[in-house]
């Protein structure tokens, strides 16, 4: 795969350039850290709003609605943010003229596609580490301490599905030149992942199926079978990167 | 779950508005300048989004708004 490395180098540096990294940190910081802040206070929120015609009552929150607010969070604004990353990350280049004129080097197309979603991918990853951080902090100040080790393995299966909506988008960036075509494919991919994932069996195997082994392991909920889901969405990620590469190759720039 | 002072409360508040609210005068910052072409070339339809659009808008503006970005 000729000039992986370099082109590695250039997106990477590219996602800091333009911002998008640290403004995706930034942003999923925000999530972590508000995410049990929310859990936290709601019912008193809610109460105060209510007055005393607000005849509810809620349960006691605890750490468990902490990381359900968490994961909430980010399969929402990070899948969001998984496709506004991906979006353009082909098709603008191909509209600019600019895919065509690094491709004149000695560089492979596959280098090309991997060294992008890569680089979303490692944007996606420091912004999850940043974000599982501020909310373990914050809920262990606001709740109880989680364990360490479950909720890092949870934020990988978070992350692991942020990257999968990332590469559905990826492909659809490929496929056309319009980056607007690119994020409809990948919130349409959103919603119909999140219907099929109600399925049993199938959603299992589906991004979304990583959301119950995440919540089992951020919760040290005993035994937690994630083999299957994880090597699942791992599957699709790198069968969207191989179909990307197949539309890719032989396509007029 | 562990009592909680006011001022504990604040101070566990203040980093997420902190950055709210840095988000979103970047965001009109960045866009109030001069050179910044956008996409579409309406500057105050991104001025609303990055304003209205809830923790989403700057985000959205740095991402996809800008023509350069």
């Amino acid at each position: 795969m000729t000039g992986l490395g370099a082109l590695l180098r250039k997106e990477l540096l590219e996602q800091w350039r333009t911002t998008r990294l640290p403004l995706v940190v930034v942003v999923f910081l925000l999530v972590g850290l508000s995410s049990p802040l929310l859990a936290r206070f709601t019912p008193e929120i809610l109460k105060a709003v209510g007055g005393s015609q607000f005849q509810i009552v809620l349960p006691t929150p605890t750490a468990a609605d902490a990381y359900d607010q968490l994961a909430k969070n980010l399969g929402e604004f990070g899948a969001l943010i998984a496709v506004l990353l991906a979006m353009g990350s082909v098709a603008t280049e191909k509209e600019r003229g600019t895919a065509a004129l690094i491709l004149v080097k000695p560089v492979s197309r596959a280098a090309f596609l991997i060294s992008k979603l890569a680089a979303i991918a490692t944007t996606l990853g420091v912004a999850t580490v940043i974000a599982g951080a501020g909310a373990w902090f914050y809920t262990l100040v606001l709740f109880e301490p989680l364990p360490v080790g479950g909720f890092v393995a949870a934020m990988f299966l978070q992350w692991l599905a942020l990257v999968a909506y990332a590469a559905i988008t990826f492909l659809g960036s490929t496929v056309t030149r319009s980056a607007l075509a690119a994020a409809g494919l990948g919130v349409a991919a959103f919603i119909v992942l999140g219907i099929l994932g109600i399925i049993p069996v199938v959603g299992t195997y589906l991004p979304t199926g990583l959301g119950a082994p995440a919540r089992a392991l951020a919760l040290g909920l005993g035994h937690v079978d994630a083999l299957g889901p994880m090597s699942a969405s791992a599957g699709l990620i790198g069968g969207l990167v191989v179909i990307s590469w197949l539309a890719f190759r032989r396509q007029e720039l | 779950m562990p009592e909680l002072k006011p001022e504990q409360i604040i101070a566990l508040l203040a980093p997420v508005v902190v950055i709210q609210i840095g988000l979103l005068i970047a965001g009109l910052i960045d866009l109030g300048r001069d050179e910044r072409r956008v996409r579409g070339g309406n500057k105050v339809v991104w001025a609303l989004i990055i304003v209205f659009v809830n923790l989403l808008g700057p985000i959205i503006y740095f991402v996809a708004g800008r023509e350069d970005g």
